[in-house]
């Protein structure tokens, strides 16, 4: 990429292409999504699933994985919604509702009704797909501003709801002792075993995402971002689009919340409220939006710095938000986007002065 | 029947709430009229008012008018402030940018408050005495009447300022014409600039009327700005008298909810009227000079 133009290889562009390469293990690459490349693993990926699976076997500190559980978990929020908000370009400000509906569907069903525990995993996933599918048939003829006031709305009327039904959610005080995760016996109980559930799950999501925004569907996505009115006019059904990337995004949710609620053994409306649906849609902007690795990254690094500024007491909250601004302020397409052009285009230029100082140029 | 000797009570009730509503409401408007910008902080000034009154009246012991007076300056320097840290470097960013850096400005506000004037709840003294009149078997506390006649001054100065004035003409052009407000030479960062200020100011009034019928703490500015927001909405979008119509319906409706269902679900009724409203009507009762119908 760097010196396709050249035809000798010099010896000092390894001062440049080595720094490069590294870069593009770590940067997502933007023209990933525009390009038909071949659908194997490359570098990036086989490095970054290495990563995730030897870095909680050498790194043994519980709290770390139980960070990393909690980041995994709101990376499957990020990703679903980065669907929603960097592919098909919709704003919503209500996936927490999705994520509560999902985690109290687990709760209600494995305390009630005794259920196994992977039933309920895709039970929740299909409550929240069709809460969305309900909510989102009349909504999402909305747009902008008024799209997203409308989530908004949603999702505070999911939190009244969840604390006034105290029949069936309990009320303020929520649902207790929901049983570990366990497939066939093999039950998720301790911070590690549920890190490898919790990353298994976002993995496969990943993969399938991955493939979706390949698909003819995923092209569609983003024609109906660029513009609904061309989308429309060559020939993509823009309602179904929408309806159908936010059922995705609530599927999504769903998984999480389950998994969550397992994790966490609780379930309580006010993990499901508006600052979680601020932070997810930050989780999306601050990783990137439009290339499914920002998510994932943005969700790592956010969820870490909440954990830090958990240590400021009283301060955490007025820190957070001066942080927020400031990301948005200086990243708003995005860390690794910004930062990857940025170092891209210091290292090209630090190349080019170095030729242009030896009198070559 | 028991439940309708409520209602005129209910009805009392909700137009004060309403008026409430429809002074954060104006605030929203204001912005909107100036900029499409959405300033979810709004609310935020509202609490700001209510606090740092209580705080310059009981901490510095005042006299009542000044402290109304420096706290009001004092939430008009702040929304200077936020629009110079916060919206001017966004000033070319996506609206999606904006809505969350104003949340994040939203939490950095009410958290710095609780850090600076603690966290209990804060009730200020009646304007004039706390003894309620009695009409027609209906008692009004005499702030309510306060809130009502404020109302009803702003809505006649903000009227007066958009249509007698220059800059408040210019101030709606670089909205509704952002090109057409550059090439006249109007300097839009002033106009939204001067928006900002004048929404900060209106936030801090309703938020010093509000505060001694309502308990102010550090966190309710936050529900406060988004039922300023729905009422903005429900009445049209970028109208005075649109969202001061739309404040009084939602207060009414909201407070009437009350005799019907739980009262745990009036929250959830605001948010049902947004819905609603959204759905069959977005540009509002009273229409929206910045809706496009055709758009939906």
């Amino acid at each position: 990429m760097v010196d396709s133009n050249n035809k000798e290889f010099r010896k000092r562009d390894f001062f440049y292409v080595v720094p490069l390469w590294l870069l593009s293990l770590i940067v997502p690459d933007a023209d990933d999504l525009y390009s038909y490349r071949s659908k194997e693993f490359k570098g990036r990926e086989l490095f970054y699933l290495a990563a995730v699976l030897v870095l909680p076997l050498v790194w043994r500190d519980p709290h770390f994985h139980h960070l990393m559980v909690l980041a995994g978990i709101n990376a499957i929020l990020a990703l679903g919604l980065s669907l929603f908000l960097g592919y098909a370009g919709q704003i919503s400000l209500g996936h927490a509702a999705f994520f509560g509906i999902g985690a109290y569907t687990t709760a209600i069903l494995t305390t009630r009704y005794a259920f196994p525990t992977f039933g309920a995993f895709w039970a929740s996933a299909f409550t929240a797909a069709l809460a969305a599918y309900l909510i989102g048939k009349p909504i999402l003829k909305l747009k902008g501003f008024f799209l997203a006031l409308a989530t908004l709305g949603f999702g505070e009327m999911f939190l009244v709801i969840i604390r006034e039904s105290t029949d069936l959610t309990g009320g303020v005080i929520g649902i207790f002792n929901i049983p570990w995760f366990s497939i066939a016996g093999f039950s998720f109980d301790t911070y590690l075993k549920q890190y490898y559930l919790t990353w298994g799950v976002l993995l496969g999501l990943f993969l399938y995402s991955k493939n979706l925004v390949r698909s003819k569907m995923g092209r569609a996505f983003l024609s109906v971002a660029a513009s609904e009115e061309a989308a429309f006019t060559v020939g993509i059904k823009v309602a179904q689009i929408k309806i159908g990337v936010f059922v995705l995004g609530a599927a999504f949710a769903g998984f999480a919340g389950s998994l969550f609620a397992c994790i966490m053994s609780t379930a309580n409306a006010d993990a499901f409220g508006l600052n979680l649906s601020v932070l997810l849609v930050m989780m999306v902007i601050v990783g990137g939006m439009g290339n499914l690795y920002g998510p994932i990254f943005g969700s790592i690094l956010l969820t870490w710095l909440i954990d830090i500024l958990g240590k400021y007491q009283e301060w955490s909250l007025s820190i957070y938000g001066v942080i927020l601004i400031i990301l948005l302020i200086f990243f708003p397409d995005g860390i690794g986007t910004r930062l990857g052009m940025r170092l891209i285009y210091l290292i090209g230029y630090w190349a080019k002065k170095k030729r242009r100082d030896e009198g070559k140029l | 029947m028991d439940l309708w000797a409520h209602i005129p009570q209910l009805l009392t009730s909700g137009v004060t709430l309403g008026a409430i509503y429809a002074l954060v409401a104006l605030g929203f408007v204001t912005i909107i009229r100036a900029s499409q910008i959405i300033n979810f902080a709004q609310g935020e000034f509202v609490m700001l008012g209510g606090v740092v009154t209580f705080y310059l009246l009981k901490g510095l012991n005042l006299p009542y008018p000044l402290a109304a007076l420096v706290a009001t300056g004092i939430v008009i320097t702040v929304g200077f402030l936020l629009y110079i840290s916060v919206i001017y470097p966004l000033r070319k960013a996506p609206t999606l940018i904006v809505l969350i850096s104003t949340l994040g400005a939203s939490i950095f506000l009410s958290n710095t408050s609780s850090l600076l004037f603690g966290t209990l709840p804060k009730a200020l003294p009646p304007f004039s005495g706390e003894r309620p009149l009695t009409i027609g078997g209906v008692s009004i506390v005499p702030q309510n009447l306060w809130v009502l006649g404020t109302t009803v001054l702003l809505l006649i100065f903000l009227y007066l300022l958009s249509h007698r004035t220059l800059s408040g003409k210019a101030m709606e052009a670089s909205s509704t014409d952002p090109l057409g407000a550059d090439l006249l030479g109007i300097s839009r960062t002033l106009m939204v600039f001067l928006a900002f200020g004048l929404s900060a100011g209106i936030g801090a009034v309703a938020g010093i009327l509000v505060t001694p019928i309502f308990f102010t703490s550090y966190n309710s500015g936050t529900i406060l700005g988004l039922k300023g927001f729905i009422a903005a909405v429900l009445g049209g979008w970028g109208k005075n008298t649109g969202a001061i119509l739309g404040g009084f319906v939602l207060g009414v409706v909201e407070s009437m909810s009350l005799a019907f269902i739980p009262s745990g679900y009036k929250d959830g009724v605001a948010f049902a009227i947004l819905l609603c409203i959204l759905y069959f009507r977005p540009k509002g009762i009273l229409g929206s000079p910045f809706v496009d119908s055709r758009r939906w």
